[in-house]
C-alpha cells in the first residue's frame, strides 16, 4: 500500500467519524455505504472506531453500577431509581459511532437485552424529518443536538423525561443541563447532555507568527493569510466569529448586529481558501490552509504527527459557540424501560468515562470526569480549562439557523468565496 | 397498386373475433409494465408533484412546509442569477467537452478497436466498480498541492498555482464524472452503423471530413442526443464536484438548493428553486434536441 492509499484511506476513515462527518454535508450521500467499502477493501472493520483507546488508558473499569450507587454522588436526587428490568429490546437512533461498542455489551450483558439496534442518521435535519414523516414509535432513544431539542418538543416527538428512574442525571453538569434558559427552561426536562465540544480557530504556528487569541484577531491578520483560510461549511459556527469579535450574542438575530457582522463576513470572504466541513484537516496538514475557523475533529491527529505538531487550536478569548449532543426517548418508546435504563446506565460515571475516552469528546458528567485520563482533560480540542468555562464566555447555539437575514447572508457570503 | 393494398396486412381488415389468448397477452402486457409504471409514478412524478406543491406554501417555524398560495418563493428565485448561470456554464462546457473526448474514442472502439473491442469496454466499466464519492475524494489528492498543482507549480515558479477551487478544476470533475455516460450511447450508434454507407460515400468522391458529416453524424445523431442529456442533466444539478473539487468557491445551483434545504430549512423556497431548474433544463434540452434534429429532417426529406 503506497503512501497515497494510506492517506486516502485516513481521509475516508475520518470521514465516517462520528462529528466531522455527522456536521458535514455528506449528510445522504452514503457514508455507511462508504464505510462498508473501506472496510472491504482493507480487511478492517470499519466500524470499529479510528481512536478507539487503549484498554490501559481506560479507567479501572469495575462493574457498571445499574443502580446508580457510584462513589461520591453529589446530590443524587431523592427517591431516584434506577431501572432494572428491561424489555430484553433497545432501539437507538444515533450518530455513527457515538457510543462505545464495549459498552454496548457490557449493557446488553448487564440488563439482559438480547436486540440492541443502532440505527444513524446524518444530520439533525435528517432526523427531525424523520419524525417529522411519523417515525414516532420506531426508536427509543437518540442523541439530537440541543438546540434541536425545542422543536422536536413543538412536534411532540419526544417524551418529557422521568427524572426518578435516572439517579445518574445527579452528576451532569448543571450549566449543560439547563441549556435553555428563561421560559424555555422546560425543555431542560426532556433531554440528559450526552457530549459537548467548542467551535475554534486552528493555526499552523510555523506559518502564522501573530499569535491569534481572539476572532477579533482572526478577521485582523486573515488579509495576509489570503487564499490559506479554510472554514466549515456551516452557517451557525460562521455566524459565531464576527458576532463573537463584536461582543455580541451568537444567536444573535438583531438586523443591526447582523448587519456589521455581514460587513465583517464579507471582508473575509476573499481570503477565503475554501468552506469545507469534512478536510479541513488534509488543507492544514499539508499547509495549503494555515489558519481556519473549525471544530476540533481531526486537529488531534495533527497535534499528534511530527510534520504537524505545530498545529494550534484557539478557544477565543472573546467568546465561542459550544455545541452539546444530548440524550432523548422518542415519543412513544416501544421499550421504555430499557430506554430509562440504558440512559442511567451510560450517565454511570465510569462508563461514561469510557465513552469520552472512546469517542475524544468533553463529557457534562462531573464524576465521569474526575476518571477521564489527565491528557484528555488538558487537550483544548476536547476539554475547555475550567477557567473559560468558568468564565461565561461559551454560548450555547439556539436554532436561529433559518432567520431570513442570517440565511441571506450566508448566501452571499458562501457565494462569494475565493472572489475578490 | 390495387395488388399492393390487397397483399398489406389489413389495416383497416374487420378486428378478428376477441380471443382468450389476446385477452391473456395483454393482461400480460399490464402486468409486465406495472413495475415499471408504478416506479415512474411513485419515484418520479409523485415527488415533482411534491415539489410543486412545496414551492406555493410557506416555511413552518421550525422549518418544513406550512400550506399556503404565494408566489413569493418564485419571486426570490429571481433573485438568485449567478448559480444558475455557473451551473448552465460547467454543464454546457462540461457537456462539450465530453461530446469532443467521447466521440472520438466510442468511434474507436466501434470501428477500429476489432480484438481489443471487449477489453476497452471492460476498461471503461471498471471506474464504476468504486464508489463515486471515494473517486472524487482521490482527485482531491491527485490534484492538490502535493499532487499536480504543486507539481506544475514547482516548474512553472508559481507557488501559489492551484487546480482545486478553480472552474477548470470542477469542469475536470465533472468530465471525469460522466465521460462514460456520453461514450455509451455513442458506441451503441456507431456500432450498428452500416459501414458501406461509409464506403460508398468514399467511393463516390466524398472527403473524409464530407462522409463525417454527412454519414457518421446524422447516424450517430440519436446516441449523440441521448449522451448529451445524460451527461447534461446531472452536471446541472451537481452539487458533491463543485462542493469537494470546487472548495466552494464555485458556488452552483446545488449549493444554493443544499443551502434552502438543509440550513435554512426553506423547502418551499427551495422548491421553487428546483421548479425553476427543472424549467431551465427541459428548456435547454428541447432547445438542443429541435436544433440538433433540424439538419436531420431536411435531409430526410432532400433523400426521398
Amino acid at each position: 500500500m503506497t503512501d497515497r492509499d494510506r492517506e486516502l484511506e485516513a481521509m475516508l476513515a475520518r470521514m465516517s467519524r462520528a462529528k466531522v462527518s455527522r456536521r458535514g454535508f455528506l449528510a445522504g450521500t452514503g457514508l455507511a455505504g462508504l464505510s462498508a467499502f473501506i472496510a472491504a477493501c482493507s480487511g478492517t472493520s470499519a466500524t470499529a472506531s479510528p481512536t478507539s483507546a487503549t484498554p490501559s488508558q481506560a479507567p479501572a473499569a469495575s462493574a457498571a453500577a445499574p443502580s446508580g450507587e457510584a462513589s461520591a454522588a453529589a446530590s443524587v436526587r431523592p427517591s431516584a431509581q434506577a431501572v432494572t428490568e428491561t424489555e430484553g429490546t433497545l432501539l437507538m437512533y444515533n450518530w455513527a459511532d457515538y457510543v462505545d461498542p464495549n459498552n454496548i455489551e457490557k449493557f446488553k450483558t448487564d440488563f439482559k437485552v438480547d436486540t440492541f439496534t443502532y440505527d444513524v442518521y446524518d444530520s439533525n435535519e435528517e432526523l427531525l424529518t424523520k419524525l417529522q414523516g411519523g417515525a414516532t414509535g420506531q426508536w427509543d432513544i437518540g442523541a439530537p443536538t440541543a438546540e434541536f431539542v425545542e422543536a422536536m418538543v413543538e412536534g411532540s416527538f419526544i417524551e418529557k423525561l422521568d427524572w426518578s428512574k435516572l439517579p445518574n442525571a445527579a452528576y451532569i453538569d448543571p450549566q449543560f443541563q439547563n441549556f435553555y434558559k428563561g421560559d424555555k427552561a422546560d425543555l431542560n426536562n426532556y433531554h440528559l447532555p450526552k457530549d459537548w465540544g467548542t467551535t475554534g480557530i486552528a493555526l499552523r504556528t510555523k506559518d502564522v507568527q501573530e499569535d491569534v487569541k481572539t476572532w477579533k484577531d482572526f478577521f485582523d491578520v486573515a488579509p495576509k493569510y489570503s487564499g490559506r483560510i479554510v472554514v466549515v461549511n456551516s452557517p451557525g459556527d460562521v455566524f459565531v466569529a464576527p458576532l463573537k469579535a463584536l461582543g455580541y450574542s451568537l444567536n444573535s438575530t438583531d438586523p443591526g448586529e447582523l448587519g456589521k457582522a455581514r460587513e465583517l463576513l464579507m471582508g473575509l470572504a476573499p481570503h477565503v481558501l475554501a468552506l469545507d466541513s469534512n478536510t479541513y484537516q488534509d488543507k492544514l496538514a499539508d499547509e495549503e490552509a494555515v489558519m481556519g475557523l473549525v471544530w476540533t475533529g481531526g486537529i488531534d491527529d495533527l497535534r499528534s504527527k511530527p510534520e504537524t505538531a505545530d498545529t494550534k487550536y484557539v478557544i477565543p478569548e472573546d467568546g465561542t459557540l459550544y455545541w452539546m449532543d444530548t440524550w432523548v426517548i422518542f415519543k412513544d418508546p416501544p421499550h421504555p424501560n430499557s430506554a430509562y435504563a440504558f440512559l442511567n446506565f451510560i450517565q454511570t460515571p465510569d462508563i461514561q468515562a469510557q465513552e469520552t475516552v472512546t469517542n475524544r469528546y468533553a463529557t457534562a458528567n462531573l464524576e465521569a470526569a474526575k476518571l477521564v485520563p489527565q491528557d484528555l482533560l488538558n487537550n483544548p480540542t476536547i476539554f475547555v480549562p475550567a477557567d473559560v468555562l468558568a468564565s461565561g464566555k461559551l454560548e450555547g447555539a439556539q436554532d436561529v439557523s433559518t432567520d431570513p437575514l442570517r440565511v441571506q447572508i450566508w448566501e452571499e457570503f458562501s457565494s462569494s468565496i475565493g472572489k475578490k | 397498386m390495387t395488388a399492393q393494398s390487397a397483399a398489406a396486412p389489413g389495416a383497416a381488415a374487420p378486428k378478428p373475433p376477441a380471443q382468450p389468448g389476446r385477452w391473456k397477452g395483454r393482461a400480460l402486457t399490464g402486468a409486465l409494465m406495472l413495475p415499471a409504471t408504478l416506479w415512474y409514478v411513485v419515484l418520479l412524478v409523485a415527488p415533482i408533484l411534491i415539489v410543486l406543491v412545496f414551492s406555493f406554501g410557506k416555511r413552518s417555524r421550525t422549518g418544513g412546509y406550512t400550506p399556503g398560495f404565494s408566489f413569493d418563493n418564485y419571486a426570490s428565485a429571481l433573485n438568485t442569477a449567478d448559480p444558475f448561470l455557473t451551473s448552465l456554464f460547467l454543464s454546457v462546457v462540461g457537456t462539450a467537452l465530453c461530446l469532443l473526448i467521447g466521440l472520438p474514442l466510442a468511434y474507436f472502439i466501434a470501428t477500429r478497436a476489432t480484438k481489443r473491442k471487449a477489453l476497452l469496454i471492460v476498461l471503461l466499466v471498471i471506474p464504476f466498480w468504486t464508489s463515486f464519492l471515494i473517486r472524487t475524494y482521490a482527485w482531491l489528492l491527485i490534484l492538490g498541492p502535493d499532487g499536480v498543482a504543486g507539481f506544475i507549480g514547482d516548474l512553472t515558479g508559481n507557488a501559489t498555482f492551484r487546480i482545486l477551487g478553480t472552474e477548470p478544476g470542477v469542469l475536470l470533475g465533472l468530465v471525469y464524472g460522466y465521460l462514460p455516460l456520453m461514450i455509451f450511447p455513442l458506441y451503441v450508434t456507431l456500432e450498428r452503423m452500416d459501414r458501406t454507407l461509409v464506403e460508398a460515400s468514399k467511393d463516390l468522391g466524398a472527403s473524409r471530413w464530407a462522409t463525417f458529416r454527412q454519414i457518421t453524424l446524422p447516424i450517430t445523431l440519436p446516441g449523440l442526443i441521448t449522451g448529451s442529456i445524460l451527461v447534461f442533466i446531472p452536471m446541472m444539478g451537481e452539487y458533491v464536484i463543485p462542493q469537494l473539487l470546487g472548495y466552494g468557491q464555485v458556488y452552483t445551483i446545488g449549493n444554493l438548493l443544499y443551502s434552502r434545504f438543509l440550513e435554512a430549512r426553506n423547502w418551499p423556497s427551495g422548491s421553487a428553486l428546483g421548479v425553476g431548474l427543472i424549467l431551465i433544463m427541459l428548456v435547454v434540452v428541447t432547445v438542443y434536441v429541435w436544433f440538433t434534429n433540424r439538419g436531420r429532417t431536411v435531409r430526410d426529406v432532400s433523400v426521398v
